[in-house]
């Protein structure tokens, strides 16, 4: 027998509890986030990066799958295996062909984001719609997969972008459906810590980890994200850290300890006020701190 | 009793005789697909009836009424209609806890005439899957009486403060009720209170219950079959509209955090839910959530103090509601005709088989049925308008 066998593209999915894992890599292109203002090569870097851990990816398993998004700042897309038929490319029939095709296609689709829009650069890179797409994506995966067969997903985001609250609803949407449909977030953040985006590893049990630099890149998705969440348990990995879930006020966007909620809405407020800003409600004035509601009967 | 678990199989002979007439008329010749297309398009349906109640009633207090009469003994449900159930109930809870994260429920047993509370008001979903688990062996006795059942919960009810949302679902397999006095004068009472009052029948329309929903703005259904059973259980877990008598106020929460325990543990301390029980979980516990008013500790949220009665939360406990407020608009159907090749979302190739597609009328992206109800039923977030600068807070602003 040879030590090393080629897969074969037949024989996928033909007994049934094979697992297979698939793996939607989320990169942020946004020019506007600040790492990319700063120095635009740094792209070119992390997507070799993301091209050499995808590959790791398939060569794990042959039936492995992989996608992967550009996050941009007007629009999300996925760049692999690209929107569409991809009637240019050669139908590949090995899996060395496979790793050729992945970088191939990665590089052409993205360049063709990047040129696309360069008019106008917002800040702010919209990853919860990303993910969004992704989860819709993968939901079609497990709708259409072949009855019997396991699909294990995950969602890997990489940004050097930060978190801003304007996306808070969009991110906690995504999140508790990626829980619901066992689907784990990681996030590898490249420049900023980002504690939304750590709320939802932790909600989705995956790993959130700030590269300490990002010439080591290449190291840190292959240690820390490549294992499969069942393996990651046996491993030394960075201690998870103390998620702060403490609410911010929609009035201030502080973080308060104790506050007012609306009981239409559920907004959140610091301080007492007679209407609710969010849904207009008018509120009759404070009830007494009293807790046990005392037998009270309307006029 | 797997098959219960697989949405697919829907029992079409039993209950939905007007669909199978309707796939008969169907003349592509691709049956098992119009069959999901039929529920899928039941689906949208449903969904966009739910849109422009803005007003609604989040913090929820539900009384379930539980018939254990002998009626429940019927094998017209399988195994038995208790069991089946039990079962559907186990689901329910979670998905309506998920839903309703700081709402409560308690259950109410209705049994040779008397009512029993087997469970207070509580948002511990996992209490109550116990108690319920513990009731697959009761002795199924006599008739139930619907009036003691109701009066117990109105009675649970009437001490909740003016904002809370008050609901009773009685689920009833029985066909007759036996009751001390006149239910209609308790039915006026509940309509006073505000108490919305559903019914799930299991066996036939009864007089009593259809009053009983009608007056106070419930909903009576009689069940199908298992599957259309557990679809009418599904539909209490969004939140109703806000009763007219709902009062609306600024609620005081504590949104505890994690102590930070910088290099040095924790002293292990003595969780107040756990304080008084006799199981193995009461143990000593390093770590937890602690009231920010008066320092007792939790080891769960949501809960609220047991020594000061403020409400402790985490704020995605409340973000998990927040979708019931501001839902991703509706997409509109529309005839294919090449608008776009490929679902936006999930990147599906549009082919002969999609002769209708799906357009958001905030980003104007194409979405595919399966996404459209994906995107509606759990995420909530349009793909596209989540992508788009100009429009990802479009759901605030709405
Ligand atoms: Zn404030
Ligand atoms: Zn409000
Ligand atoms: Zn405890
Ligand atoms: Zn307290
Ligand atoms: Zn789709
Ligand atoms: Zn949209």
């Amino acid at each position: 027998m040879n030590n090393i066998v080629l897969p074969d593209e037949t024989q996928t999915d033909s007994s049934s509890d094979d697992e297979t894992s698939l793996v939607v890599v989320i990169l942020d292109s946004n020019p506007g986030q600040k790492m990319l203002r700063d120095s635009p090569h740094v792209l070119t870097h992390c997507v070799d990066s993301i091209i050499a851990f995808a590959n790791s990816h398939l060569m794990q398993k042959a039936q492995n799958k992989l996608a992967i998004m550009a996050c941009h700042s007007k629009t999300s897309q996925f760049i692999y295996p690209g929107q569409g038929k991809h009637t240019d490319v050669r139908q590949v029939d090995g899996q060395y062909e496979v790793f050729t095709a992945v970088e191939k296609i990665t590089k052409k689709n993205l360049a063709k984001v990047l040129t696309a829009d360069s008019s106008t650069v917002t800040k702010e890179s919209l990853l919860a719609g990303a993910i969004a797409m992704a989860l819709c994506y993968i939901s079609r995966l497990q709708r259409t997969k072949p009855p019997g067969a396991t699909l294990n997903c995950r969602i890997l985001v990489v940004t050097g972008s930060s978190c801003s609250a304007s996306q808070y609803m969009n991110y906690m949407n995504v999140f508790f459906t990626a829980q619901k449909q066992n689907v784990v977030i990681d996030v590898c953040a490249l420049d900023q810590h980002l504690s939304l985006l750590q709320q939802g590893c932790d909600i989705t049990n995956g790993l959130y980890l700030k590269v300490p630099q990002l010439q080591g890149l290449l190291q840190y998705l292959l240690w820390v994200f490549l294992p499969e969440p069942p393996i990651r348990e046996k491993l030394v990995l960075p201690p998870p850290l103390k998620v702060d879930y403490r609410a911010a006020c929609f009035c201030h966007r502080q973080l308060i300890e104790i506050g007012y909620v609306c009981s239409v809405c559920l907004s959140i407020f610091c301080r007492f006020s007679p209407i609710c800003t969010t849904c207009h409600t008018v509120f009759k004035m404070p009830a007494l701190p009293a807790v046990k509601p005392k037998k009270k009967k309307k006029i | 009793m797997a098959e219960e678990d697989d949405p697919k199989e829907y029992r079409w002979e039993t209950g939905y005789e007007k669909t199978w007439e309707a796939i008969k008329e169907d003349d592509e010749g691709f049956l098992q697909a119009s069959v999901a297309d039929m529920v899928q398009r039941a689906k949208r349906k449903r969904q966009a009836l739910k849109q422009g109640s803005q007003k609604l009633g989040m913090m929820r207090h539900l009384f379930l009424l539980l018939d254990c009469s002998e009626s429940m003994s019927s094998q017209d449900l399988k195994p038995t209609r208790l069991i089946c159930t039990l079962k559907l109930l186990e689901i329910f809870l979670e998905e309506f806890f998920d839903q309703n994260p700081i709402s409560q429920i308690g259950i109410i047993l209705m049994q040779n005439k008397r009512a029993e509370k087997i469970s207070e008001l509580a948002g511990n979903y996992r209490k109550h899957i116990k108690v319920l688990s513990h009731l697959n062996r009761t002795n199924l006795l006599g008739e139930p009486s619907l009036q003691n059942g109701l009066e117990m919960a109105l009675s649970s009810l009437k001490l909740l403060p003016s904002h809370a949302s008050r609901e009773i679902l009685v689920i009833m397999g029985s066909l007759t009720t036996c009751d001390p006095g006149d239910i209609s004068n308790t039915i006026e009472n509940l309509k006073l209170e505000g108490v919305r009052c559903s019914v799930i029948g299991l066996a036939a329309e009864v007089h009593v219950c259809r009053q009983l929903a009608n007056q106070t703005n419930g909903i009576y259904n009689i069940i199908l079959d298992d599957n259309h059973y557990k679809d009418l259980l599904f539909q209490q877990v969004d939140p109703p509209p806000a009763a007219v008598c709902l009062e609306s106020s600024l609620i005081k929460m504590g949104f505890p955090h994690q102590l930070n325990n910088e290099g040095s543990d924790e002293p292990l301390t003595m969780c107040m839910c756990h304080v008084d029980s006799t199981e193995d979980g009461s143990k000593l516990t390093s770590g937890g959530y602690y009231c920010p008013q008066c320092f007792s500790k939790y080891c769960e949220l949501p809960v609220e103090c047991r020594a000061c009665g403020l409400t402790l939360v985490s704020a995605p406990h409340l973000a998990r509601s927040y979708h019931h407020l501001f839902p991703a608009a509706n997409y509109i159907e529309v005839n294919f005709n090449n608008q776009t090749f490929v679902c936006f979302a999930c990147q599906k190739l549009f082919g002969e088989l999609d002769k209708q597609v799906y357009n958001c009328p905030n980003c104007k992206k194409y979405f595919c049925i399966d996404c459209d109800i994906f995107v509606h039923e759990t995420l909530h977030t349009c793909p596209g308008c989540a992508t788009n600068p100009l429009t990802f807070q479009i759901a605030l602003t709405n």
